[in-house]
Formats: C-alpha cells, sequence, structure tokens
C-alpha cells in the first residue's frame, strides 16, 4: 500500500512541495548508495530510450549516458548533479498531463519508488562509470549488417559445424560428449527427414554397413524420400501459418477452401529441393512471374491464408505481420500505432509495407479435371485493385486515415539503402480471363455432353416404359390408355433440351471469348452466343417449370407460378436488344472482405499487376538481404538440434536474443545463399556433423562443463527434443508398418480418427483439429514460430487409452511375434526405442510379463502370452523415449 | 507393485521437480525459450505463488452465450415502460445518441443485420421485485437468484466494445476479436498459481463453446487451455478410459512398469528435466482417470441436494448437473471452472425476436440450479473462497428489433459477482434511465478480470511475458468499492 500511497502522492503534487514530500519517504533507501547500472539505466531503457537514445533524440536529447543527460538537449541539461529539485528529469517524470514523460500515450508513468532511485541517484551526484558507452547505433545491430563469410576455424574434422563449436569450447574449456550409440544416431535422422523411425531393416541394413560413409548412405537415401517434404514441410506450414479455412458453420471467414493445394506445393518444392528463394518469391509473387503456371500458382496459397472475411486490414495486418516475422524476423507489427521502439522502423514504414499488398485479393482458380469451385480449386493471389490506396491510420485506429497522404510501397530505408524498384506486370490473356484457358472449355463442353448423353439416356428410358405402360393397359382394360408414365417422358424431354441448349450455348460463348481475346471481329459471334444463352436460359427455365408442374408434393402451386414467371420473362428476354452475354468466368473471386461492393464484384480481372509483389519478393529473397538467409538457417536448425541460434526466432531486431555462435550463424546463411539457397545441402551439412551426431545424455560428462553450461548453450552435447504432434502419431501408424503413404490431396476430415493417412494431411484449422494431434501441442494456426513441448497428464491418457495407440500396439506385437524372433524384448525395444534394452530393463520387463501371465490366466484368457505382448508394447510406446527424439 | 509409488530410492530422482501441475509445466518449459524468454534479464516464469494474500481460492465463471438482457435480468429501467413505443429522440434522453457515446464500438461485420442502433424503445418484458435485505431488484423470472441476493455484488455499469458475438471472446480475454487472439482469465490465473489438488486438471471447462471462443491459453501454451470436461463420469475427457479392451489390473501393471522404465532411463540420462516430468505427469494421469469419475459421480448426492441445483425439473437439468460437477470439482480442488450456458446458433441468449418467450425459458433453466450453487456453496463454508461470476458477453438494446426482440448492447450491462471475499448484496455503478450507456462507475470488461486476480492475490503486470507487452486496459483495474 506504501507504494500505492507514494503513487497518488506523486501525482497529485508537484514541483518543489512534492520534492520535499518524496525526498522524506525514499530517505531512507537515499541513504543506500544507488548503483547507477543496476537501479537507475534499467529504468530508463526501459521507458525513455525508444525516444531519447540511439534510435530517436527526441528534442536533441540523449538518456542513454549519464555523460549525454549532462549535456542535455535543447532545453538544456536534464540532470543538475545533486539537486533533482533542479533537475529537468525529475520534473518531467512527475509531471501531469502533457508535461508528464513518458508521455501519457506510453501508458502509466515511473512508479513512485523508479522516480525515488532516480532522485537519489541525482542527489547523489548522479555519477556513473567514466568509460559508458552510449546504445549502440542501429545501424550496426548484428542482423542488420550483411553476413559476411567468416573464416572457418582450424579443426580437425571436415564441417565447419564442429569447427566453429569447437572453437568456442576451447575458449571456455568445455569437453563435448560422446557420440551416440549407432542405432540413436539412426533413429534422430531417421526420425528429424522423413517424421517416422527407421524399419527394422533400415536398422539391420545400416548395422551391417560398416563403410565410412555408412551414414551418409543414409542421409541421402532419406533426403531423397518423398516424406522428407512431408516432413519439412509441416515444419514450414507451421512458420507460414497453414490453416484450412474456418468460419462459422458454412461461413467461410478465415483462409480458403482447397488450400491444400498450397501444402501440396510446399511439400513437392521441398522434395525437389528448390530453392527457399525461389520459394519466397512464388509464394509473395507467381501470379505475377509465371501468371499461366496453375502449379506454381499454389504457391500464393501463402497469401489466400489470412483471408478475413469482415475486415480487409485485419487480413492485411496479418500479412504485414507474418511476411515480416516468417521471412525477416522483424516485428513490423509494432510499428502500427507508433515507431518501433526497438527497431529503425518508423510507423509510415508500417504503412509502406503493407502498401505491396494493398492491391491483392484472392481468386479461385478452375484446375483440369474438376469444374465445381466448390469441390475444388485453386485458391490463389491476383492484384485485383491495383489502384488501391494505402493510408497511414493515425495511432493505428483504422477509423482515423490520413487521406490526405497517400502511402507508396516502399522499405525501411536502413534496410534497404537502395530502394526498390517497381515495375507493373503485363498478364497473358488466359491469367485476367482464365475461361480461356483451353481445359476450361473442354472440361466444360466435356461436362454438356455427358449430360445431353445422360439425358437422353433417361429420355429414352421413360419413352419405353411409357409406351410399355400404355401398351399393357390396352390389351387389359376397355378404359383409354395409361398416361402414368407420361410425366417422366415429358421431363426427360425437357431436360434434354436444356442439356443440348446448353452446350449449343457454351459452344457459342467460348467461340466468342475466344475472338474477343484475339482481337478478331467478333460482333456477329457475341450476338450469336447471347442469343443462344437466352435460349439455353429458356430451356431451362422450362424444364424447372416442368419439374415444378409435376413435382408430387402439395401446396407447390407457388412454385409453380414462380416458374411460370420464370418462363415469361425468359422469353420476353429472348427479342430484347443487346448481345450481351456471360463470358466462361474459369475462376471465382472471392469477397474482398468489408470493402466488396457491387462494382468490385462485377470487375473483370485486371491485365496488369502492379508488380509490387515481385518486388517485395526479389528484395527479400536476395542475397544482400541480411536477414532472410540467417532467419531461414535458425529454424532449420532448430528444428534439428532441439535449440535456435537466435532464441527469438521471429525477433532478430534489437529487441531480440543476440545468437549464441553469430559466426557459425553467418558462414551457414552464406553457404546457404552460396549454394543456390538449397534446404538439402543445410540439412546434409547439418546431420553429418559430429555434433549432431553426440549422445543427448549428461552421463559421464566433463565435471567442469556441466558446471559450466548446465543448459547446453553451446552444443556440449546433443539435446534431446520431443517428437511434434504428427511425428507421434505417425510413428505408431509407421511402427506398426500400418502408414498409407499416399502423398498429398484433399484433406481427411478430422472424423475420420481411423485414417492411416500422416497427420500432415488432416484438416487443420482454428476451429476444427484432430484431438489427439491436439493433445501433443499441435501448431496454431494463428502464430507458430516454435512449437510448445508440454508435458502434461493428457499425453500419458492420449497414448495409454486411445484406440490408435492400444491397435497399433497389438500390431507390432503381433508382427514380432510372426517374425518369429526368439527375443521379443528385444525386438520390441529396438523397433519402438531404436535400440536394445540393458540388462536391468530386461529384467523389468520379464517380471511385467509374468505378472501379466499370472493375471491373464487367472482370468482364463486363451493366449496370456500373446496378450502379456502386446501390453509390453503398449508399455514401450509409453516410454519417455518413445516420444523422445533422443 | 502398486502403482503409483515410486521406489523410495528412487525419489532423489524427482527431487525439487515440485508435485504440482504448474511446476510440472515449467520443469517442462524451463529450459525452452518459445517466447524470448532469457531475453529480459531478471524475467522468470511463476513460481505458483500469489502475490499477495489472496481471498479466493477458486473461480466459478459461468457465462451465458447470445447475450443476456440486463433489462430483463438486473436493471430495472421503468422509463422504458414509460417512453414505449418512442423514439429515442423523442424522449428526455436523447442525449444517449450521442455521436461520441456511440463511437465505442468497434465493428467486426459492416452491415450486419444484427448489432445495429434500435432507437424504438421497447417496454420491460418482466417485472421486478425487491429481494432480501439489500432490496436489490431482480426480474420475476429469476425467483430463486433473487433469494440468493443478499450474497450479490451486482455491476450494473460494464461496457463492452464488440457489437457482434465476438464479444464472447472479448468478455475472457479482454480483447477485440479484430486484435487477434489472446489468453484468457482463467489461462492467466492458471499459468499465475499453483495446484489445488495434484489428481484433477486445474482449469476445467464445461458445456459448448461456440466460434468466438474456443481456446484459452493462445501465447501462454496450449497446457494453460482449459480441459474439457463432460458430466459423464463413464467418459469425463478424451481418453480418460481405455478405448479397447484392457482392464484396469493390466492397466495398472502397465503404468507401473512405464514407471520402472522410465526411472531406469534416469541412470543412462541423469537429470533429464523431460524425464522426470513425464514420469510425473504419468502418476498424474493415472490418478486423474480415477479421480475424476469420482468427483462427477452424483451418487452419493442426496435427493435435497438434487432438488437444489433443479434436477428433478427437465428444464433446469442440464444445467443444475453441470453446475453440481461444478460444486464437487471446487470441493476437491480445481482452481478455474468456466461453465458455459446456451449453445447454438450464437448463443441461446440472443433473443433478437421473440425476447419474451426466450428469456422466460432460459431464465427458467438457470434460476434454480444458480441459486442451488450459491447455497450450497454458502452451507458447505465454500463461498468464502469461491468467487461466482455471472457473465455474458454483452446486454440487449433498450430499443426493440423486428417488434418483440432486443439487439446486441455494448454500451452498458449487467454482470455479476458473489463470495470470495466480496461484498455482499451491493449493486456498483448504474446505466441511464433507459438503460443505454454505462454512466456511473464504468468498467470495461477486464475490470472484472481485475477484480477476479485481485482476489486471488495476484498482480497481472507481474505475470508479463518478455516480448508480450501489454496494454493497460489489458489489466483493468480491480473494483475497490465491491471488495469487502
Amino acid at each position: 500500500m506504501n507504494r500505492n500511497g507514494e503513487g497518488i502522492l506523486a501525482r497529485r503534487s508537484g514541483g518543489l512541495a512534492l520534492a520535499v514530500g518524496l525526498l522524506a519517504i525514499s530517505s531512507a533507501r537515499a541513504a543506500d548508495r544507488v548503483d547507477y547500472a543496476r537501479q537507475v539505466k534499467p529504468i530508463l531503457t526501459a521507458r525513455c530510450f525508444a525516444c531519447h537514445g540511439a534510435l530517436k533524440q527526441e528534442s536533441g536529447l540523449r538518456v542513454d549516458t549519464a555523460r549525454a543527460m549532462l549535456a542535455g538537449g535543447e532545453g538544456g541539461p536534464a540532470v543538475v548533479p545533486g539537486s533533482a529539485g533542479e533537475s529537468p528529469l525529475i520534473d518531467r517524470v512527475c509531471g501531469e498531463g502533457g508535461d508528464r514523460m513518458p508521455p501519457t500515450s506510453e501508458g502509466v508513468g515511473l512508479a513512485a519508488d523508479q522516480i525515488a532511485v532516480l532522485r537519489a541517484w541525482i542527489e547523489q551526484g548522479a555519477r556513473a562509470p567514466a568509460d559508458e558507452t552510449p546504445e549502440p547505433d542501429p545501424r550496426d545491430h548484428w542482423a542488420f549488417r550483411p553476413p559476411a563469410r567468416p573464416v572457418v576455424p582450424p579443426s580437425p574434422g571436415g564441417n565447419p559445424i564442429d569447427a566453429f563449436l569447437a572453437k568456442r569450447w576451447v575458449d571456455q574449456n568445455l569437453k563435448p560428449q560422446p557420440p551416440a550409440e549407432k542405432g540413436i544416431w539412426l533413429r534422430r535422422v531417421t526420425l528429424d527427414l522423413i517424421g517416422v523411425p527407421p524399419t527394422d531393416a533400415d536398422r539391420s541394413a545400416f548395422e551391417a554397413d560398416r563403410s565410412p560413409d555408412a551414414c551418409e548412405k543414409v542421409v541421402d537415401r532419406l533426403l531423397a524420400s518423398p516424406h522428407h517434404g512431408e516432413r519439412w514441410g509441416r515444419h514450414w506450414l507451421d512458420v507460414w501459418r497453414y490453416s484450412d479455412w474456418w468460419g462459422l458453420g458454412q461461413e467461410l471467414r478465415n483462409s480458403q477452401k482447397h488450400i491444400w493445394h498450397w501444402r501440396d506445393w510446399v511439400v513437392e518444392s521441398l522434395n525437389q529441393d528448390v530453392g527457399y528463394d525461389e520459394m519466397i518469391r512464388a509464394m509473395l509473387a507467381a501470379d505475377e512471374q509465371t501468371p499461366n503456371d496453375l502449379g506454381r500458382l499454389r504457391a500464393t496459397g501463402f497469401l489466400a491464408r489470412p483471408y478475413f472475411l469482415f475486415n480487409r486490414n485485419t487480413w492485411l495486418e496479418e500479412v504485414v505481420e507474418h511476411t515480416g516475422k516468417a521471412f525477416l524476423g522483424l516485428t513490423l507489427n509494432c510499428a502500427k500505432c507508433h515507431d518501433h521502439k526497438y527497431d529503425p522502423i518508423g510507423q509510415p514504414d508500417y504503412y509502406r509495407f503493407r502498401a505491396f499488398f494493398e492491391p491483392y485479393q484472392l481468386r479461385t482458380d478452375v484446375l483440369p479435371g474438376s469444374t465445381d469451385l466448390d469441390r475444388d480449386g485453386l485458391p490463389r493471389a491476383f492484384d485485383g485493385n491495383p489502384d488501391a490506396p494505402t493510408f497511414l491510420f493515425i495511432r493505428g485506429d483504422e477509423r482515423r486515415p490520413r487521406k490526405d497522404r497517400p502511402i507508396k510501397p516502399g522499405l525501411p530505408a536502413l534496410l534497404a539503402p537502395e530502394g526498390i524498384t517497381i515495375e507493373p506486370v503485363e498478364l497473358p490473356t488466359e491469367a485476367a480471363s482464365p475461361g480461356l484457358r483451353a481445359f476450361v472449355v473442354r472440361d466444360l463442353l466435356n461436362e454438356a455432353d455427358a449430360r445431353v448423353k445422360a439425358a437422353r439416356s433417361a429420355q429414352s428410358t421413360a419413352l419405353i416404359r411409357s409406351a410399355v405402360a400404355s401398351a399393357r393397359s390396352l390389351v387389359g382394360s376397355t378404359q383409354g390408355p395409361d398416361l402414368a408414365n407420361v410425366p417422366a417422358w415429358i421431363l426427360a424431354t425437357r431436360a434434354l433440351e436444356s442439356a443440348e441448349s446448353h452446350r449449343v450455348s457454351l459452344r457459342a460463348r467460348a467461340d466468342a471469348d475466344r475472338a474477343r481475346a484475339q482481337n478478331l471481329p467478333a460482333s456477329a459471334l457475341m450476338a450469336r452466343a447471347s442469343k443462344l444463352a437466352r435460349q439455353a436460359a429458356l430451356a431451362k427455365a422450362e424444364e424447372d417449370l416442368a419439374l415444378a408442374i409435376f413435382a408430387a408434393g402439395k401446396n407447390e402451386s407457388k412454385k409453380r407460378d414462380a416458374a411460370r414467371k420464370a418462363v415469361e420473362e425468359a422469353r420476353k428476354r429472348l427479342d430484347a436488344p443487346g448481345d450481351f452475354y456471360t463470358p466462361i468466368a474459369g475462376a471465382r473471386k472471392s469477397a474482398e472482405s468489408n470493402v466488396e461492393t457491387a462494382e468490385s464484384k462485377a470487375r473483370r480481372f485486371p491485365t496488369t499487376s502492379t508488380g509490387r509483389r515481385s518486388a517485395l519478393a526479389r528484395w527479400i529473397a536476395d542475397r544482400k538481404n541480411p536477414l532472410t538467409a540467417r532467419v531461414a538457417v535458425n529454424h532449420v536448425w532448430m528444428r534439428h538440434f532441439g535449440a535456435p541460434i537466435v532464441p527469438t526466432v521471429a525477433d532478430f531486431g534489437r529487441k531480440g536474443t543476440p545468437p549464441t555462435h553469430p559466426e557459425l550463424l553467418d558462414w551457414l546463411a552464406v553457404d546457404f545463399m552460396e549454394h543456390g539457397w538449397s534446404m538439402k545441402r543445410l540439412h546434409r551439412l547439418i546431420v553429418t556433423s559430429d555434433a549432431y551426431r553426440r549422445t543427448s545424455s549428461a552421463r559421464g560428462a566433463d565435471p567442469a562443463t556441466l558446471a559450466a553450461d548446465p543448459e547446453n548453450r553451446l552444443y556440449w552435447r546433443m539435446n534431446p527434443t520431443r517428437m511434434e504432434a504428427q511425428v507421434v502419431r505417425d510413428s505408431l501408424l509407421s511402427l506398426a508398418d500400418s502408414l498409407d503413404q499416399t502423398l498429398g490431396g484433399p484433406t481427411v476430415p478430422t472424423k475420420d480418427e481411423s485414417s492411416r493417412r500422416r497427420s500432415l494431411y488432416f484438416f487443420h484449422s482454428h476451429n476444427d483439429y484432430p484431438k489427439f494431434l491436439a493433445t501433443f501441442d499441435d501448431a496454431s494456426v494463428l502464430e507458430c514460430y516454435r512449437r510448445s513441448e508440454s508435458i502434461v497428464p493428457a499425453q500419458a491418457l492420449a497414448l495409454s487409452n486411445s484406440k490408435l495407440a492400444l491397435a497399433m500396439a497389438g500390431r507390432i506385437a503381433d508382427q514380432i511375434a510372426r517374425s518369429k524372433n526368439p527375443d521379443f524384448i528385444r525386438a520390441a525395444f529396438e523397433r519402438v526405442l531404436g535400440e536394445a534394452p540393458t540388462s536391468a530393463e530386461r529384467a523389468t520387463c520379464e517380471q511385467a510379463l509374468a505378472q501379466w501371465r499370472v493375471l491373464l490366466k487367472a482370468r482364463g484368457l486363451a493366449d496370456p502370452d500373446q496378450r502379456a505382448q502386446v501390453n509390453l508394447v503398449q508399455a514401450l510406446l509409453n516410454h519417455n523415449d518413445f516420444v523422445t527424439i533422443r | 507393485m502398486p502403482y503409483p509409488g515410486p521406489a523410495p530410492s528412487r525419489r532423489d530422482f524427482l527431487g525439487g521437480l515440485g508435485t504440482s501441475f504448474a511446476g510440472l509445466a515449467l520443469a517442462a518449459i524451463l529450459h525452452r525459450d518459445r517466447v524470448s524468454l532469457g531475453a529480459e534479464a531478471g524475467w522468470s516464469p511463476p513460481d505458483g505463488k500469489p502475490h499477495f494474500p489472496p481471498k479466493a481460492r477458486s473461480v466459478i465463471w459461468l457465462f451465458m452465450n447470445g447475450g443476456v438482457s440486463h433489462l430483463e435480468t438486473f436493471d430495472p429501467k421503468p422509463e422504458l415502460n414509460r417512453y414505449a413505443g418512442k423514439t429515442i429522440e423523442a424522449t428526455p434522453y436523447k442525449s444517449a445518441l450521442d455521436p461520441k457515446k456511440l463511437a465505442l464500438s468497434r465493428v467486426v461485420v459492416v452491415n450486419d443485420a444484427n448489432g445495429q442502433q434500435r432507437n424504438t424503445l421497447f417496454p420491460t418484458q418482466v417485472g421486478f421485485k425487491k429481494y432480501g435485505q439489500s432490496g436489490i431488484e431482480v426480474s420475476d423470472w429469476l425467483p430463486r437468484l433473487g433469494g440468493c441476493v443478499d450474497d450479490l455484488a451486482v455491476v450494473r455499469s460494464i461496457y463492452t466494445t464488440d457489437n457482434n458475438h465476438g464479444a464472447q471472446t472479448q468478455f475472457h480475454s479482454g480483447r477485440h476479436m479484430l486484435d487477434g487472439e489472446f489468453p484468457n482469465l482463467g489461462a492467466w490465473v492458471h499459468y499465475g498459481l499453483g495446484t489445488l489438488n495434484d489428481d484433477l486438471p486445474q482449469y476445467v471447462s464445461i458445456g459448448h463453446r461456440e466460434y468466438w471462443n474456443k481456446s484459452d491459453g493462445h501465447y501462454l501454451g496450449p497446457e494453460h487451455d482449459a480441459v474439457p470436461i463432460r458430466v459423464d463420469p463413464t467418459s469425463p475427457l478424451d481418453y480418460a478410459r481405455p478405448e479397447g479392451d484392457l482392464s484396469t489390473d493390466e492397466q495398472r501393471l502397465g503404468f507401473s512398469l512405464v514407471d520402472r522404465l522410465d526411472r531406469l532411463r534416469g541412470d543412462s540420462y541423469p537429470g533429464d528435466p523431460a524425464l522426470a516430468a513425464r514420469i510425473k505427469s504419468y502418476e498424474l494421469a493415472f490418478r486423474m482417470q480415477r479421480s475424476l469419475p469420482e468427483a462427477l459421480d452424483f451418487r452419493g448426492e442426496p435427493e435435497s441436494t438434487r432438488g437444489l441445483y433443479g434436477l428433478d425439473d427437465p428444464a433446469s437439468r442440464p444445467f443444475g448437473e453441470q453446475l453440481l460437477a461444478t460444486r464437487r470439482l471446487v470441493e476437491r480442488g480445481v482452481r478455474f471452472i468456466q461453465v458455459q450456458h446456451g449453445a447454438g446458433g450464437a448463443g441461446v441468449w440472443d433473443a433478437h425476436s421473440g425476447l419474451r418467450n426466450n428469456h422466460a425459458a432460459n431464465c427458467r433453466k438457470i434460476d434454480q440450479p444458480i441459486a442451488g450453487l450459491l447455497i450450497d456453496l454458502k452451507r458447505r463454508g465454500l463461498l468464502d473462497e469461491t468467487l461466482v461470476v455471472f457473465g455474458t458477453e454483452f446486454g440487449r438494446t433498450p430499443g426493440s428489433q423486428g417488434g418483440d426482440g432486443r439487439d446486441h448492447h455494448i454500451y452498458g450491462f449487467t454482470v455479476w459477482m458473489a463470495g470470495g471475499g466480496l461484498k455482499r448484496g451491493v449493486v456498483h455503478g448504474a446505466t441511464d434511465e433507459i438503460g443505454f450507456h454505462a454512466v456511473e462507475n464504468r468498467h470495461y470488461v477486464t475490470d472484472i478480470h481485475a477484480t477476479i486476480l485481485h482476489q486471488l492475490g495476484l498482480d497481472s503486470r507481474r505475470l508479463e511475458l518478455p516480448g508480450r507487452k501489454r496494454l493497460d486496459i489489458d489489466h483493468g483495474q480491480p473494483i475497490r468499492e465491491i471488495l469487502a
């Protein structure tokens, strides 16, 4: 309460009276010498540096050194040593309203005890270490300077990773741990590269291979496996926030339908080792670079993901934030309402970055083989509104745009000193008019043909039935012919007419579309298309009317009237002037969020794209960009070693944590870029290092090493990690040889719990996800630069009780038993944990098996041995080292 | 060998781990840095202890989905009847429509059919009576709850800013839907405080959660999500019992084997915190598997108690069962239970039309159960340490929608709290004469959070994570006037 009392006093008083009051209160504290570095500087760093430090110097004042405070700014010195009462610094932090520092817009003022510290420090003479250094220039921040390939320290091994790590051990006198058992390494590398454990055959082959390059062969095999793309695709989809669509009931509000095409593109690209730079360019701007390459257009699912039906600003905010974090490790989002507090990113920079994306919208293109966009299609980005302006929002408030100053696309000057060149892109005809794509017309015509064929056969069937029935009735009765089957025949006839009419009209529309696109004389063709389209509409209306008339239900008169009216109107339109017709669309635009209007809805797809996103993508994926490669190799490193080099994986700015191994990071980044941004090369480099081979155990470790670096920040041993959710489930299936190896395709519904597809293929949205995976910290679709690794009882329950775990235990036990391996316990250990049991473990298992047998025999079970073995395997699936990548 | 029960000689292996769920989660994440942990000197995760002496131990968070009309429950407005049928402009209270005041609203769905201004006043659809010594007025649809009014602290001046059902998430987390998703109150409590009972999850969710309000932990991590519980002792939660033919005896042997094997691994991997945490998690899982069904088994409850919760009335039975389960869980030391009432659409209370029938029916479903809960807690001496909250995403418009309904209303509505060291039988704050704006002692929804955290002995600012700066409005201010 004392603290609050002081606070109230500080706020209500002012000037000298306040100084006296506070001095009395804090006199006890003032008697102690204030430690500038430990007590004063942290306050100033947290609350004042952003505006009075290296980043900005409001009123010419810096407070990042005592010297600077004494020198002061435009208003003279900030601090008068020995006299807190005369020091403007104290006056301002105690100020009220507009006078207070930090300003009210920055939240609450300094706490009373903080002010007391400042005051006491000044009263004691405002002393500071003579060698105090000012806050470093943001331009010198390590991550904003392009990486240069550092010299690899001399070392006996061939892998630079080991050389860089070893240098630090030598410096700090640490002793690394020996390599892990071969089986452990094989399990580790297999899980890391393809997401399932090695099979018995993999293990025997590796054990038998005594050649010096046995490990390299394993790595080559794994990197060549199509499952490598599935494993690493899921990692990158975490970072890129993959999500299937979600919304309220059937209303799509977030993301897009069929976005799994993007997932398949990621998996395929990784399998083909497409360069990371090329992947970035494709995700941000494939529509401008390869407008007719539907395969590559899938990449723009990255831009389809942040779709939000209700608010275009929210949508674009997510694009800005996560483009910044994912590719650049920059927290651009912090500059939405005000200048960035730590990085040289002004508030206008935030909106300049947004402007790259301002024109883009989404549409779903027709894909070959499917004409129904509800069933399949390609969600993709395109510049729908090339002229859409970007405005800065005052204090980030979308209701307060600065309309007098439209903002052009651009980049923070410090990161892009050369600026950026944007050139508009002319799109090929089919990109702007996807209805012209040959397969679109072909598939529509095939479908129309099929409809005609079906209608014709339905008509003949109806005709025959009707003829047979009336013949029968004529023979057997004196009354008139039986007309019960006539309606079916009439309906079938109408359907056939409608189908034929549709087919003819479709052809005519396609002809007219083509002529117009090729700038040939088109007016006659357009008139024809128009006329046939209207005839087709009439035929369809007549078909509907027939249906309404012969519908069995009561109270159909309303429907009949409506159908009759529709026919009349269609007939009227037949002779209406004009040659308007609807071109074949070939794509459907997604509603432009809350900014959709009737006009924007009807607008045709532009034939020019702004080129903004291409320019941005080029800059991000440029070798000169200091951030991109560093951020990427850090992500890869973390997923192999269980710890990142830069702990703040999505913030490489000044607020982030510096790298534990800056030279190693830079070497990896440069090597990565110099070798075509090849992910597979990077993986190979990492997993063939001695560091990656090391045991994760600290047993027998050098005590001095253990004491100096208990958290293993310097990689003197390997880090064990917990399997990600997907790996847990896929491994259960794989160990039982029950994993469906099919690659790609539409998502598996979450209710299909017994599916054996890889977990990557499950539907996964904010509101709908597989519960088994959720138990093991599945990726949040909102943001997941790094998975959580919780250890909670729900995981124990899922592995102990789920149908999946129980069924797989049964199968594994059965397979081992059928293999006639005389040593069941060893075989089970090797299969599930990747290594043989110790003698103590074996004894424990034998004891448990015996106990189970007794129990099961007492229950009269036919085959207690077999059942006990299943239980043993089930226990091993619950072993800590099953879910752990050792 | 019965499980659990580690061999005494192995006890030291778990030394220092603590025995709590919170301790467990911490042990697991200590060596990690999901958020820039370690980036900030001096930061450390919570130790599970309150920051100052707490008044309350547990929280029961009752949430009515859809938006309860304050005007037909806890905030009587005779002037609505006087000016019924008139537009607000035509009454002395036309200043309610001051655009500056209305600017509070932050719209998600532009031009939605709902969430609009409704300016033709709609009379109160039910009568009110004064109850108890405090004489606080409660609507005739809630007579049982009226009988408990001397235990309530009724806050009639809450406001929010999302005029659509995104206000559900806003009520839980304090953030507007357009800001993204943030940890909710229960998650903060779970993050900040240690366990009251090792055998039960500490943050539990009962009842259906709508589209807007699906999860809890967000950046605190999924381990701080509420555990969804079904009031069904045979299947209280996912994977609560073997989904296959496995007897309890067999499984106990299995758990015991896993325990022994994991401990043996401790020799090969000394000091591995994850291994220690996993051993602990299996012990807890095994105990939870037994204790949860027991907690949800009402067979031992006397007939009188069942009646108290309205289990004899089909209308009130479903919610009554949930609240009886809630009491049993609180009694056994569950820290935070959120109970959602009213599934379907945007929530059953969403009375855009037919408000009279809607609210009369819904009140009947909750009146006896909530009153029963309060009485039961009180007679067991639990109300002193249990804080009960009655909330909803927003109130409903003083004006009519479609002639017989009320629309969403964010500018002023009622929330009440009871027990947990709060004043009893008081009203705090007020809306204007037509129940439009909160005018006296206005409180944003996070003031409720701050009040609850304060009673639990937590300072939300001390729970903040590095790299996750929260705004002043996220923290809110305790409503000091209702603290006992």
